[in-house]
């Protein structure tokens, strides 16, 4: 740990309260919630037991028990209650319950108290110098959902594939939602195909709660591809977007080439059709083969119905 | 690392949130532990020790003490600037901002989220994990990129970074998040403008010293960003397959055209991205109207067929 005495100094004062309502934490436990050592933990015990008010007997010493790697405090003085937020610690709040509004949007009674709640965290912030700029779409099972990972219980929904475009009804076993670009996402473990899929919560279209499950999820690796494009930098979104499956990236004069994980063409041709024509296949030659099938079938759309008006 | 320095630290930092008025450098070198030796050297210690545990956040509140003579200063610092008032927040509100501090956890901000975790517990002792799932953000953006510029912001210091192959030099006024993604809002020597910070070259830095620039006071975060997308919007209409495009279906009517294709209306802001979400749908989609959008979207798709 490379902090500075002053830094050290607020660490081992922000000890206290935290100690203090959670008595007999142990010094291991300590270590990880403060990102430090245990060793560090234990030195900083040992140097605010010798710290304390004016006059400095007993009676205005921070008192402490520590014994086999287990705190308590006996008499904190005045460091009964945690140090302010910090306006960074705030901005994470702020956003963090805007957001937390915005997936709670069908539900009137917590909307109310997350908002009562914003108004007291805004009272303390200076300015405005961070916004959440656009509503997170909200689904109406995302309380079901939740129940449902916390109980542990399955779930049984109807979904809307984006990259087929077709619904099906799956039972699966919700263990995570994620938020990434703004979308929430669930990972569950889907009980019939017996792999784990990642759903979007705002295709599912029906969900029910079922029973639960003490099924250990047996995670199997999907099918992985390995796909390599050309990307015109004009459409640098699109590496933006999907970060998590990019596997190398590298700039040329052509634009950003990029080998990306997928675990089905049938998304990525989609992707690159929506970005034409600002991404090229470079390999393997069966996607780049078809793209062009998609784009043929395209133009006969737009052909077979160049006799149909407007009204 | 001195154990001496730190206990000082603790030991003034206490004094000063114990004390009901302000104290007196005199009375904080005979009161406070840890000060000793020439009245010089006791002096540039408590000026030092002073201005770290400030640049860490800490108020100490400054008065003078003397109507007549105004050399001498007492200090103090403010119990309600320093501490959390606990009782500010319902058992029922705790669990909100752990649900909201919790939502950090896989982003740039982690850290932060981290930190203020920590201190809603050492208000609320150990929640209950069963009722606090929530979401957590997955964003692809640098955290040290993000405080600085978080930083600058609030200093009202200038930033210079490299973006799009260029140098820019900017006044920094705000930030903001749109679809996962974290933007800069700041004025160059032009306009005020917006970076995706994703895009901002990871070697941004401060230029110059705080309060470098002002910003100006009708500026306002929310309505810049509801002035930027005022574009008028336009009418689209499409043809749909059948059981297919379900996306779209979910979203707008339909009327019937023949067996095999629905026709659909709805407006549109931007043509770019009209086009992009429609050709997610490929030949499942077709664009009657406007002629410029339907125009627009077959030469595209031309272009990359005979590449």
């Amino acid at each position: 740990m490379t902090d500075n005495a002053a830094q050290r100094a607020l660490r081992t004062m922000d000890l206290i309260p935290y100690i203090l309502e959670n008595p007999g934490v142990s010094t291991s436990n300590l270590a990880m919630k403060f990102s430090v050592t245990q060793k560090q933990i234990e030195r900083d015990l040992q140097l605010i037991f010798l710290c304390g008010l004016p006059g400095y007997t007993p009676y205005e010493l921070i008192d402490l028990t520590f014994e086999d790697g287990i705190v308590s405090i006996i008499e904190p003085q005045v460091l009964t209650r945690p140090r302010n937020f910090s306006s960074n610690e705030m901005v994470v709040i702020k956003i963090g319950l805007e957001i937390l509004r915005e997936i709670n949007v069908d539900e009137p009674a917590k909307l109310d108290k997350i908002n009562t709640l914003l108004q007291k965290i805004n009272k303390n912030l200076d300015q405005e110098a961070v916004v959440l700029a656009n509503p997170i779409i909200s689904s109406p099972y995302y309380s079901v959902i939740n129940s449902a990972i916390s109980q542990r219980r399955q779930i049984k929904i109807e979904y809307q594939t984006v990259s087929t475009d077709q619904f099906s009804t799956r039972v699966i076993t919700p263990y995570a939602i994620n938020m990434l670009n703004g979308n929430m996402y669930l990972s569950a473990y889907d009980v019939d195909r017996r792999a784990e899929r990642v759903f979007k919560i705002d295709l599912i279209s029906k969900c029910e709660i079922g029973d639960q499950t003490d099924m250990d999820i047996i995670k199997t690796a999907q099918s992985e591809l390995m796909v390599e494009l050309m990307v015109d930098e004009k459409s640098a979104r699109f590496i933006e977007r999907n970060t998590s499956i990019v596997t190398k990236k590298e700039l040329t004069a052509e634009g950003f080439k990029v080998v990306l994980k997928v675990s089905n063409f049938d998304w990525i041709c989609r992707a690159i059709l929506s970005f034409a024509p600002h991404i090229r296949v470079i390999s393997p030659p069966s996607l780049s083969k078809l793209v062009d099938e998609r784009i043929k079938d395209l133009q006969e759309s737009y052909s077979i119905t160049r006799k149909i008006g407007v009204s | 690392m001195s154990d001496q320095k730190t206990e000082r630290l603790i030991n003034l930092t206490l004094a000063l949130l114990a004390s009901k008025r302000f104290l007196t450098k005199n009375e904080i070198f005979s009161t406070v532990a840890g000060y000793s030796g020439s009245a010089e050297t006791m002096e540039r210690m408590f000026e030092r020790d002073k201005d770290e545990l400030r640049n860490l956040g800490i108020k100490i509140e400054v008065r003078g003490m003397d109507p007549l003579f105004g050399d001498d200063q007492g200090y103090l610092i403010q119990e309600e600037s320093f501490q959390i008032n606990s009782n500010e927040f319902t058992q029922e509100e705790l669990l909100y901002l752990t649900m909201a501090a919790n939502l950090w956890h896989g982003s740039a901000l982690h850290n932060q989220s981290k930190a203020a975790l920590l201190k809603i517990q050492s208000i609320s002792g150990p929640i209950e994990v069963n009722d606090v799932n929530s979401p957590v953000i997955k964003d692809s953006e640098d955290s040290t990129t993000f405080l600085l510029i978080l930083e600058a912001i609030r200093n009202l210091s200038k930033l210079r970074f490299e973006y799009k192959g260029s140098i820019r030099i900017v006044s920094p006024y705000g930030l903001y998040t749109r679809d996962g993604f974290w933007y800069l809002v700041a004025e160059d020597d032009v306009a005020i403008k917006t970076f995706k910070l994703i895009r901002i070259n990871p070697n941004v830095e401060i230029v110059g010293k705080p309060n470098g620039f002002s910003k100006p006071e009708n500026f306002e975060l929310k309505k810049f960003l509801g002035d930027s997308k005022s574009d008028t919007e336009n009418n689209v209409i499409i043809l749909v397959r059948k059981n297919q495009a379900l996306a779209l279906r979910r979203r707008y009517q339909t009327d019937e055209v023949n067996s095999e294709w629905d026709r659909m209306k709805f407006k549109y802001l931007m043509a770019d991205e009209l086009i992009e979400s429609l050709l997610w749908f490929a030949s499942d989609v077709v664009v009657l109207e406007p002629e410029s959008i339907r125009k627009k979207l077959l030469a595209n798709c031309e272009e990359l067929i005979n590449d």
